[in-house]
């Protein structure tokens, strides 16, 4: 058989996290040497920011720093240790995504075997390789993602509701997972069984309504609420203290009311740009946020009982119909992808081709941005018609998703079947 | 930390022959400041070039004051890693930079490229300053671009071992900081130029407002049928547990 080393985890974990030692060490080598510069910029965003800290200063003094101040705070090892010191932590984190994985799927009962095949797909994947050895942070978060929905899984709930909170707090967008938690968490009506049953007489819609509604007061869900606002509310108060209004603006309002008018993939950016300035902008927002809303909460209504698909297709979608996306947003939905392709009756050649067709809308997008941007071209319109194109199939790829989903119960099926 | 004070005082001398603290005043005169874009799209290289003629004063101090439109901006943070590196480019700006503004958002700002001169065989002064373009409004007629000017810089010289202004009563004296740590006000003299060429300029393209009604009803249209079709999909393919 081929690539049987992958389905070996004593390999695959070590491998994955010497690829990525080894990219830092070139990309220390490239910053030394070529014009061209390996890192990105927000590595020296966020190291400028520790250096504020070092100082007795606000982080925040650094602009374009906008992020918790806890991640200046774990880098500043950046400027009393080494520059790569931050590095070294996000590749690890990356490593840790993928071992995440690794123990959701088996958690669901696939084999250890299989488990690391698909776990090789955020391992050996060059996109998240890439994005942590530059030195951005958004292996952190994946990690901790995991890890609440690891927890949920496991029923650990205290444990889940602290990471969620922190989630949060450090990036807004996993607060759409509230919903569907709530959901899941929820007592769970079904007629004739359950903890509380309900009659099968005709109700009102009244009866209907307080019956759901008091389906969320139960003790699991409450405690999770209290902890994770505990954990998020805590971390506010106490960086809303120490640094004032510049945390709460660059940590959260900039993100809620950013209105990027430069060339991004998402739909929306050649019509925002058009109407910066109008007195249509306001309403087209709103217009904008609509589809998003609208197809976040039938997710979160729909699949609730399976969080990893949910969350999963609440981030696509969020991304994807978002009006500002760039490509470090991308991961925040590949490191929920593994955790569904179990459970997908798409044969390999449906994925690769599915792939291919996400790579080709990229790069649709990415020709004319580039002649725009280095070459000086008037290439908006061309922008434009790239990013409606890439929501299209980013919509075709999430349709075959949920066409070819097979729940947990006939997946496993399925495999016995086998 | 970016204040600093510009008086100009205006004096005229008729006495061509003038030699003021060693430098010939044709020398002065024959002072040559060219300024080029390099590059295309919104990242480009300014460069600017000063010739001077032979027999350089032993150590001469260069001040380059560049006047920069609101169309452009240059990235602190960056300058910051090329003084770093061996470029050594020694830049003071005069007021923060907003990095993502759009054009029409912000204003202009003057850029104060120091360097030095030593020894006599220093007759080239060349320096690089990476800069960017900002977003501007879209058009709304047959333009595809904007065009951006940039204007020659003033050149400013100062001496270590000169600082008498009487013996510059035909030149503007000018104060500035003394280096790009701004921790003092120097006296400088301000050069009057044969400028070669009176202004660089930029194309950088725009959108183009005449196709907004068709970019908005286009947009929203995409989106509301990829919302509706994943919507559909979504609810027929709902689990029934």
């Amino acid at each position: 058989m081929q690539f049987t080393f992958l389905s070996h985890k004593h390999f695959l974990f070590p491998a994955s996290f010497i690829i990525r030692l080894a990219l830092v060490i070139y990309g220390d080598y490239q910053d030394r040497t070529m014009e061209v510069k390996y890192t990105d910029i927000d590595y020296h965003v966020f190291t400028d920011a520790a250096r504020f800290i070092t100082q007795g200063e606000s982080p925040y003094n650094r602009s374009t720093y906008r992020y918790t101040p806890v991640l200046a705070w774990i880098l500043t090892p950046n400027i009393y240790l080494n520059f790569t010191f931050g590095k070294i932590l996000f590749i690890l984190c990356d490593v840790l995504t993928g071992l995440l994985i690794y123990q959701y799927l088996c958690l669901r009962g696939i084999s250890s075997e299989v488990a690391c095949r698909v776990c090789s797909l955020w391992l050996l994947n060059p996109l998240p390789m890439g994005v942590s050895s530059r030195g951005n942070a958004e292996s952190i978060l994946t990690a901790l993602v995991l890890c609440t929905l690891l927890c949920l899984e496991g029923r650990r709930l205290t444990w889940a509701a602290a990471l969620y909170g922190l989630s949060v707090h450090m990036k807004i967008y996993p607060v759409t997972y509230a919903l569907p938690i709530a959901l899941a968490l929820r007592t769970q009506v079904t007629p004739g069984v359950g903890r509380e049953a309900v009659h099968p007489q005709r109700r009102g819609w009244g009866s209907s309504l307080w019956g759901f509604l008091r389906s969320f007061l139960n003790g699991e869900l409450l405690l999770f609420a209290v902890v994770a606002a505990i954990v998020f509310f805590g971390l506010g108060a106490l960086f809303y203290h120490m640094y004032g209004w510049d945390f709460l603006h660059e940590t959260y309002l900039y993100h809620l009311t950013r209105r990027d008018i430069r060339h991004n993939f998402s739909p929306y950016f050649y019509m925002l740009y058009l109407t910066a300035d109008s007195e249509w902008s306001q309403w087209l927002g709103l217009a904008a946020f609509v589809p998003q809303l609208a197809l976040l909460l039938l997710v979160s209504w729909v699949h609730h009982r399976d969080l990893a698909l949910c969350c999963f297709l609440h981030t696509a979608i969020f991304v994807s119909f978002n009006k500002v996306c760039t490509s470090q947003y991308f991961l925040w939905y590949l490191c929920l992808l593994p955790l569904v392709i179990p459970n997908l009756s798409l044969s390999t050649w449906q994925g690769v081709a599915l792939l291919a067709l996400w790579f080709t809308g990229q790069g649709a997008w990415l020709g004319p941005a580039y002649f725009l941007e280095f070459k000086g071209h008037n290439t908006f319109l061309a922008i434009w018609l790239a990013g409606l194109l890439f929501l299209v199939i980013n919509c075709f790829i999430l349709v075959q998703i949920v066409v070819h989903y097979r729940p947990v119960a006939q997946a496993a099926q399925g495999r016995k079947d086998k | 930390l970016y204040n600093f004070v510009l008086t100009i005082p205006v004096y005229f001398s008729d006495d061509k022959d003038q030699n003021i603290c060693g430098i010939g005043r044709q020398w002065l005169e024959s002072i040559l400041v060219s300024t080029e874009c390099n590059g295309n799209g919104f990242h480009r290289e300014m460069v600017t070039t000063v010739k001077f003629s032979p027999d350089v004063p032993n150590v001469l101090n260069v001040l380059l004051v560049h006047k920069l439109p609101r169309g452009i901006y240059v990235d602190p943070y960056q300058l910051a890693t090329l003084n770093d590196s061996d470029s050594h480019l020694q830049i003071l700006l005069d007021s923060p930079i907003n990095l993502e503004a759009p054009a029409h958002r912000t204003g202009g700002f003057s850029a104060l490229l120091y360097a030095t001169l030593v020894g006599q065989r220093s007759k080239l002064l060349k320096k690089s300053i990476p800069i960017h373009c900002r977003y501007h409004e879209p058009s709304f007629g047959d333009q595809k671009a904007v065009i951006v000017n940039i204007g020659s810089p003033d050149l400013l010289l100062r001496s270590e071992t000169c600082n008498d202004g009487s013996n510059f009563k035909s030149y503007s004296i000018v104060d500035a900081p003394c280096t790009a740590t701004n921790s003092s006000i120097c006296s400088w003299v301000q050069i009057r130029l044969n400028k070669e060429q009176s202004h660089v300029s930029l194309q950088i393209p725009v959108g183009d407002g005449s196709l907004v009604i068709h970019v908005i009803c286009g947009t929203l249209l995409v989106t509301f049928i990829c919302c509706s079709a994943l919507s559909l999909k979504i609810w027929k393919h709902r689990v029934l547990t």
